[in-house]
């Protein structure tokens, strides 16, 4: 019941999303300089920002490019960690001991410290189209760690299961039984993954957009709207200006209720 | 006394499993700082300042610039002099603060220290507070606990679904300091983590005996379920130690807290690689440490078990 709801409830919002251009009353990036800062109304549902742009409009295709590029993310993180379980379970001695020690620092290394520290590192003042590309293949290349290791685990007990001994006893190729016999084993687990990174990601997102390192503007993403909140005072007079937040809130929650539903059911 | 004495012969003696843990250390901080080194030395733009395009300046000048940036050094060699100046004690001088990185650590690590020290303490005390207090809650009756367990989880996952700079201004806002902001972040990951291991041992054989039999209150807690726990509980102070620094960037750039968090973002908008391959090592070390004292805290507790 809860989870048809979640579900639901994260349908509409992604169709929401994906209609942004028959939905939005404008374009995310027109300014209407002479209704800076306006309150709600007709014409504006959630009132124009300090530049006069109309809200909505920029809630709308900010949560599209939020919403389709950290499931891309997700689906980058989790297929390195597919590879890097894989090859790691499968070589074992030195490339797993490698493989851990790897996974181990980038673990033990705070998430937000390392998306800050590496995304310092690539140029800053980059277009706005590549700062969303910058920001979201960071978030996948760096996001396996977790992801890997749950890889590893369920490869090595594969590894002991009956149908990888009678592959190798066939005389099967140790990369044929990666490939074929291994990977659609580890499908399942690869989609769980997903499921828990995607969301993750669009926090990160945020958190890197609330810090004024993720998408640049006049770009709109759910990350780099939320800024408007670093006046929290503001809120208590315009509730409006946190629709950004009311937006993730509701998309994260749902992604959670929908895997907590299904870990239950499992 | 020889601490081996107390252990059985077939257990690696005392000294040489800490010998293997402080290596397994040291080379992780090198790991650490390698890849932080390879990052920078591959970055885009390195070893390019604008100083360099000034036509007023002279060749040994922009040859001092560059020496700055440690040249067209290959990724070895750039390693090879950051360590050879880090034995020194010269960590390098920051490009956007003109100060040495050295004292700009020194002046921060305490504020960070204190505040990550300070929401530590309150996110464990509330999480365990509200273990507890669930724990009494669930043997006084099953329809109550199912309330207050459905209560506290959904505050607790609502917590999850905002982002922690959020979470850390809007503490800020109320009125806390960054300890408080810290510990906000912190306090629903800690709490999930020991319900959920104080839950699974509370539903073991030996409490149901052990209720069976008249035990009940805070001593059935604290020696059925608590110290059995212990071990996990080691392992999730060591990781939160990781977490809290992580929730020390956003609460200090943004309540504008003068630590090391607020230190990384402003490096971070500036491209400052001096100091953020340092704070990289900072960092790395005070976790592995940080891990290798909550290793050494689990063993301990399990020994005992």
């Amino acid at each position: 019941m809860v989870r048809r709801a979640a579900i639901l409830a994260l349908t509409a919002i992604v169709l929401a999303l994906l209609c942004a251009d028959w939905i939005a009353p404008h374009s995310a990036e027109t300014q209407f300089r002479d209704d800076a800062a306006a309150r709600p109304s007709r014409q504006y549902p959630l009132g124009t920002d300090a530049l006069g742009r109309d809200r909505l409009s920029r809630l709308l295709y900010g949560g599209r490019i939020s919403m389709v590029m950290a499931p891309l993310a997700a689906l980058l993180a989790v297929s390195l960690a597919v590879v890097a379980g894989l090859t790691a379970g499968c070589l074992g001695g030195w490339w797993e001991r490698a493989a851990a020690t790897l996974t181990d620092l980038c673990l033990s290394l705070p998430w937000l410290f390392l998306l800050l520290a590496v995304r310092a590192l690539l140029p800053l003042n980059v277009g706005p189209e590549a700062s969303i590309l910058v920001t979201f293949a960071l978030l996948g290349l760096l996001g396996w760690a977790g992801p890997s290791r749950i890889m590893l685990a369920a490869v090595k007990r594969h590894l002991s299961s009956d149908f990888v001994l009678a592959a190798r006893a066939a005389g099967c190729h140790p990369l044929r039984i990666a490939l074929v016999h291994l990977l659609p084993h580890l499908l399942p687990v690869a989609a769980a993954q997903f499921w828990v990174t995607a969301p993750a990601f669009l926090l990160s997102e945020a958190n890197l957009g609330l810090l004024g390192l993720g998408v640049a503007e006049p770009t709109p993403s759910w990350g780099n709207l939320l800024r408007e909140l670093e006046n929290l005072s503001q809120v208590a007079r315009c509730p409006w200006i946190a629709a950004p937040l009311v937006a993730l809130f509701l998309v994260i929650g749902c992604s959670h209720l929908v895997t907590a539903a299904a870990e239950y059911e499992s | 006394m020889n601490p081996a004495s107390r252990f059985p012969a077939s257990h690696p003696s005392l000294w040489r499993v800490a010998a293997g843990r402080l290596l397994c250390l040291v080379l992780t901080i090198l790991l650490a700082a390698f890849l932080a080194a390879a990052l920078v030395r591959l970055s885009p733009g390195f070893g390019m300042d604008e100083r360099q395009l000034d036509a007023r300046l002279s060749d040994r000048s922009i040859r001092a610039i560059q020496a700055e940036y440690g040249g067209a050094q290959s990724v070895l060699a750039y390693f090879w002099s950051y360590l050879a100046a880090l034995t020194r004690g010269d960590l390098g001088q920051s490009l956007s603060l003109g100060r040495p990185v050295r004292e700009l650590l020194w002046e921060r690590f305490g504020v960070t220290l204190q505040s990550a020290a300070g929401g530590l303490a309150w996110a464990w005390i509330a999480a365990a507070g509200a273990c507890l207090s669930l724990g009494m809650v669930g043997m006084a009756g099953m329809v109550r606990r199912r309330i207050f367990d459905s209560a506290a989880m959904t505050l607790s996952g609502a917590m999850l679904c905002l982002p922690a700079a959020i979470v850390g201004l809007f503490s800020f806002y109320l009125g806390a300091g960054p300890a408080l902001a810290i510990g906000a972040i912190l306090l629903p990951r800690v709490f999930r983590y020991i319900r959920n291991v104080t839950g699974a041992i509370a539903r073991r054989p030996h409490v149901l005996a052990a209720r069976a039999r008249g035990a009940g209150g805070l001593g059935l807690l604290a020696r059925h379920v608590w110290l059995p726990a212990a071990p996990e509980l080691m392992a999730l102070a060591g990781v939160s130690v990781s977490m809290a620094l992580g929730a020390a960037i956003p609460v200090e750039a943004l309540c504008d807290s003068p630590g090391i968090g607020q230190l990384v973002w402003k490096a971070a908008l500036a491209r400052d690689v001096p100091v953020l391959v340092n704070v990289t090592i900072l960092i790395a070390t005070v976790t592995a440490v940080a891990n290798l004292l909550a290793d050494a805290g689990r063993s301990a507790f399990q020994r005992e078990a």
